[in-house]
């Protein structure tokens, strides 16, 4: 296989979008071929996410992308993995880029959510675990995360600030992130006032509704001379699936999808969890993060939370967890947020993360869950 | 080969005297059964694996020959989220508790139950049974009755 590189990378401003979907997928595509000192016409293929283009009346979306950046002969493919997809689909262009398929490809995920009430988006969510046997049965998204929460309480009393202490570190680090969705702080006493959504997580334990987009340009190694921006090694790609159904599995209190994913990731890169040295993480609700954080081998089950609360995730602590602020303060446009992790860890690579820059950037591990673990990735990162 | 749950469906021909057996051979057999409150059926593997979801192989150890069961409708909580925020099929319901339910045949199955503002009103641990309903899904209610063997939840 061919070393692989994420030579180009970008987003928009997370949050309210002007812009319809098709408009701010093609716009970040360009921003990011051109970050990579390439041309539209040196991508062979557009690997394209837009779970929910339903939304806007639009399937199809890779030629429309690929007609707007000129380059209307190139194939796509729509790849759909619910909040996964934009990960899934930039293991798709390492595939075909690291097989020799391609030299080049495009990954660009886009959602437009924005135009809908809170119950219809909570409705589409809902289609994203299995509808007859969870949504039709009472589960929301919230809820079926809400339910790993309950029995993780259950097994270990975990206190509602160390959810709370995620919450309040993932606004921090949104707070110095421009393309963030909330560009505010919060406080302990703000998250423990905030209505509960689905017990025992309240409004500020979950990631909003946003729209946005993000793109990110795979190229090999070897088609590259002189590189643009300093390049991400693509050290490992990996998915994994697992039991759809959160009831049917063996356990509540993590995702054995994101466990298998760490073990094969940390395995493809000769690497453990110490020697990575910041991550972003699916924190689509505070829960999620701790769960993660356990899952992906950082912390003994049942200790993430408490390692949250004395700072150790922070963004100066020994081991900076989502810097970007992560779903929670960044934002969730579903189909875009895999390829949005990538953009932060290649703006930290390249030092441009302004005020969340993290002290070391070498060595970075970039964590997606496809709605309740049905489908995860671990992608690992490293220098040239 | 087809499980047995599948050879009941091309065993018999028009000669057949015996009455159709019900089975969940299809997601809206499932459906049609939480509407009818007449039975509430599973499938369980040769590993032991019960599921009350659809499926062919079982996904636990890919045994293809799944068992129907026919599930009490009776279990425990093991996990539960009071939902303050419906879709649109629960707008009428909220707050309700989304509850994940443990079977008492082994197995778990995704539930709720209405009217439950507040958490501590079910805690985890509690029995509750299967009561149908023309309400969507599959309704449970706290169950006076012990728990079979008489112990206590």
């Amino acid at each position: 296989m061919r070393e692989t590189w994420v030579v180009g990378a970008a987003s928009n401003r997370f949050g309210k979008m002007a812009d319809s979907g098709r408009e701010g997928a093609a716009k970040v595509a360009l921003q990011a071929i051109e970050s990579a000192g390439l041309s539209p016409r040196d991508i062979g293929m557009t690997f394209v996410s837009n779970a929910f283009g339903i939304a806007e009346r639009q399937a199809h979306l890779g030629p429309l992308v690929n007609t707007a950046l000129g380059i209307p002969e190139i194939p796509s493919a729509t790849i759909e993995s619910a909040c996964s997809s934009s990960s899934a689909a930039l293991h798709e262009a390492y595939v075909h880029v690291a097989g020799g398929f391609l030299d080049a490809a495009l990954v660009v995920g886009v959602e437009k959510l924005s135009h809908l009430d809170t119950m219809t988006a909570t409705s589409y969510f809902a289609i994203g675990a299995d509808y007859p046997f969870e949504a039709r049965n009472g589960a929301t998204f919230p809820g079926l995360y809400a339910t790993i929460a309950s029995a993780y309480r259950q097994k270990y009393g975990t206190p509602p600030e160390e959810l709370g202490a995620v919450a309040v570190k993932n606004h921090a680090n949104g707070a110095r992130n421009p393309h963030a969705h909330f560009q505010k702080e919060i406080s302990m006493e703000t998250y423990l006032r905030s209505p509960v959504i689905a017990s025992p997580l309240r409004l500020y334990d979950c990631c909003p509704f946003s729209d946005g987009a993000a793109a990110i340009v795979v190229a090999a190694r070897e088609r590259i001379s002189a590189p643009a921006a300093e390049p991400l090694v693509i050290r490992a790609s990996v998915r994994t699936g697992s039991i759809a159904d959160m009831h049917d599995r063996p356990g509540l209190t993590g995702l054995p999808a994101t466990r298998r994913a760490a073990e094969l990731a940390f395995r493809a890169a000769h690497l453990s969890p110490k020697d990575i040295q910041f991550l972003e993480v699916h924190d689509c609700f505070t829960i999620a993060e701790i769960a993660a954080l356990e899952d992906l081998g950082f912390y003994a089950p049942g200790t993430a939370g408490r390692a949250t609360v004395e700072g150790e995730t922070a963004r100066d602590g020994r081991l900076p967890v989502n810097p970007s602020g992560g779903l929670k303060a960044k934002g969730h446009p579903v189909s875009a947020t895999g390829a949005s992790q990538v953009v932060e860890i290649f703006e930290q690579f390249n030092g441009v993360a302004g005020g969340r820059q993290v002290p070391h950037a070498e060595v970075a591990l970039a964590h997606n869950v496809g709605a309740t673990g049905g489908s995860c990735s671990v992608h690992i990162f490293g220098r040239r | 080969m087809l499980g047995p749950h599948l050879r009941e469906t091309v065993g018999g021909g028009a000669n057949t005297i015996e009455p159709p057996v019900p089975t969940v051979h299809s997601i809206a057999d499932y459906q049609r059964a939480y509407a009818d409150g007449q039975r509430l059926r599973g499938l369980r593997s040769a590993c032991g694996f019960v599921t009350a979801t659809w499926g062919l192989v079982c996904p636990r150890c890919g045994a293809a020959d799944l068992a129907e069961v026919e599930l009490s409708g009776r279990g425990r909580v093991v996990a539960l989220s009071v939902q303050h925020v419906p879709s649109d099929e629960f707008v009428n319901e909220a707050p309700y508790a989304y509850v994940v339910v443990e079977l008492d045949e082994g197995g778990r199955i995704s539930g709720w139950i209405a009217g439950v503002a507040d958490e501590a009103a079910v805690p985890i641990g509690t029995r509750v049974r299967w009561s149908p309903s023309y309400k969507p899904g599959v309704q449970f209610e706290r169950d006076p009755d012990p728990a079979p063997g008489g112990s206590p939840p």
